[in-house]
């Protein structure tokens, strides 16, 4: 297997971002601690949409889930913030079971119309039921740590990528990967040679939402605050983007896609409410001319 | 109460039908999900409004020149984002996700988050079987919304350009054999189905004033007419369409109107849960 250099650079690299809280102060701290949480989201979406070639657009409600699981537990019934977490990743892993028994049979454009109309549902009800969720307003969550520090989450956020990076590489590069290769290649030819198309797609749709569940209930333990901005399309699309700018379909893509539009995006804020539509034409100029990504123009080289 | 609900459910109903007219249309010639439709619809709203509030132009005139705006801007769509994606579903998708996101930023770039409201085109209300008072404004929009969809199965059955549509929806590969050009087929019919979009926006306009986001629930429901009715199916968008406004304003009446727009994805859960296809769907071979 060709597993040994993967995980050498991978403990090289988290081994050096170890290091970072020593130089970096508060602000540039929490930045790097938004682009692992990009990470997390985009890695697990690219494992959806690059490698079963199922678009969802429920992946910031999956984050939204485990957040509001974990949140809701812990501030209301004063249950461990971690045992919280773990019931989020799981909440948010049966209900993508749920969705993708019930949509994965057709595959296709109706996943993504069903996933778009969960996603909605999913923010109607936040915002109706104001006595549980406290609506707009936010829900205020207890932290995963005794006294709050910026290094403390980095750590955790650090540790969180990391498991959610393995679990993916493994999952890629074990034979269910080459199901879903198999699978986006082509479909038919797949469930020719035995292939059972639906469960795979099922089980990377399962295990794309409980990713996202790790990373949202993370999230919004780190921001002390869960409001429907998590499980929003303004997080999809995001998301989304990063995935597309990096390049999707392939594993480091999404990560250098998730550094680079955080960074970016923390130059640009000075221009407001205005940096979505910037972000916006670039994901759509990348799209359309490189739809492999950054990935992709550095390998072309 | 009822009667007021069923009234409100036809209207409403009536516009759902035509916006997801469009999406079917797209959908059963080129297989494709157009995801920014809901931002069309509120370009021609924006641009009516333009049109007849700040250049002062005859409110009709300002509606044919929206549609017909939104029409070109199609068929431009068309032309730079969909065409290199022939082939692969799930890439058009994701363009015209990532473009409704960009028109949405543009408009509040453009516009402000205001609501923004065209003039309406008859003023005060009309008593309905002597059971309430019904605005004439949204008479009006039944009305024009029912001539508009007439119009486009007329269209669709008696003309040659509705003929090469159907063939086409139907067969791909025997249409382009017997003469088809399929590529001028989806510019134009992606924009005129871009166009319908633009007529349910100009028409429901005045009753509820466009912002930036307000289109994000009418493509939604749009797209759930659609599964609903079964993809690529006319007579599907029109029964689909009627039902989900009379469900949501039945809804919205009876059970909770805080939870209106849920009712209609229940009914799409049951129907992927049930009739995957749905109502008027063909399997596909």
């Amino acid at each position: 297997m060709k597993d040994k250099p993967f995980y050498t650079i991978l403990i090289l690299i988290a081994g050096l971002f170890c290091f970072l809280p020593l130089f970096l102060d508060d602000y540039n701290l929490h930045v790097v601690i938004l682009c692992l949480f990009y990470v997390m989201m985009a890695s697990s979406w690219n494992l959806l949409a690059g490698y079963t070639g199922q678009v969802s657009f429920a992946h910031a409600a999956f984050a939204g889930i485990g957040a509001y699981t974990t949140g809701i537990l812990s501030a209301k019934l004063g249950i461990n913030p971690w045992i919280g977490v773990t019931l989020g990743i799981l909440v948010a892993g049966v209900l993508g079971l749920a969705v993708g028994v019930l949509c994965l049979r057709m595959g296709g454009i109706y996943l993504s119309l069903t996933t778009l109309g969960f996603s909605e549902i999913l923010h109607i009800i936040i915002t109706n039921e104001y006595e549980i969720t406290r609506g707009t307003m936010g829900l205020q969550v207890p932290g995963l740590v005794a006294d709050y520090t910026k290094s403390a989450y980095f750590y955790i956020f650090l540790a969180g990528a990391v498991v959610t990076l393995v679990i993916l590489y493994k999952l890629i590069h074990s034979n269910v990967g080459l199901n879903f290769r198999a699978v986006q290649n082509d479909e038919r030819a797949a469930a020719s040679l035995g292939v059972n198309v639906v469960r795979v797609r099922v089980l990377a749709f399962t295990v794309s939402s409980a990713l996202a569940g790790l990373a949202g209930g993370l999230y919004g333990h780190y921001l002390l605050l869960v409001t429907p901005e998590i499980p929003s399309l303004n997080l999809q699309f995001l998301v989304l983007s990063m995935t597309v700018i990096g390049g999707m379909g392939s594993f480091v893509g999404p990560i250098i896609g998730a550094f680079a539009l955080e960074v970016l995006s923390e130059y640009i804020r000075a221009y407001g409410e205005y940096h979505v539509l910037v972000f916006g034409l670039v994901a759509l100029l990348m799209a359309r001319f490189f739809p492999k990504g950054l990935v992709g123009i550095i390998k072309r080289r | 109460m009822f009667s007021l609900a069923l009234m409100n459910g036809i209207v409403i109903g009536v516009i759902y039908a035509l916006s997801a007219l469009g999406v079917s249309l797209i959908v059963g010639i080129m297989n494709v999900v157009n995801f920014a439709h809901g931002e069309l619809y509120i370009l021609a709203g924006y641009f009516s409004f333009l049109f007849a509030d700040a250049l002062g132009w005859n409110i009709y005139i300002s509606m044919a020149a929206a549609v017909g705006l939104v029409f070109l801007f199609g068929i431009l769509i068309e032309y730079t984002l969909i065409r290199p994606t022939y082939g692969d579903d799930m890439y058009s998708l994701i363009l015209t996700f990532i473009l409704s996101i960009v028109l949405q930023n543009a408009y509040l770039f453009i516009f402000g988050p205001y609501p923004n409201k065209p003039p309406g085109w008859v003023k005060g209300a009309t008593n309905v079987f002597g059971q309430f008072y019904y605005g004439n404004q949204r008479l009006a929009a039944l009305v024009a919304g029912v001539v508009v969809i007439a119009a486009v199965f007329i269209m669709l059955k008696k003309t040659w350009f509705g003929k090469i549509i159907r063939a086409t929806s139907q067969d791909r590969e025997m249409a382009e054999l017997n003469g088809v050009n399929t590529k001028w087929l989806n510019m134009y019919s992606f924009g005129l189905g871009c166009a319908l979009a633009g007529a349910a926006g100009v028409i429901l306009a005045p009753v509820f004033p466009v912002t930036p986001t307000s289109g994000v629930p009418i493509a939604l429901t749009a797209f759930v007419v659609v599964v609903l009715g079964g993809m690529g199916s006319m007579w599907g968008c029109i029964v689909g369409g009627l039902t989900l406004g009379l469900v949501e304003n039945f809804g919205a009446a009876f059970v909770s109107s805080g939870y209106k727009h849920v009712f209609g994805f229940i009914i799409l859960i049951l129907v992927l849960a049930i009739r995957p296809v749905g109502l008027f769907g063909r399997r596909e071979s």
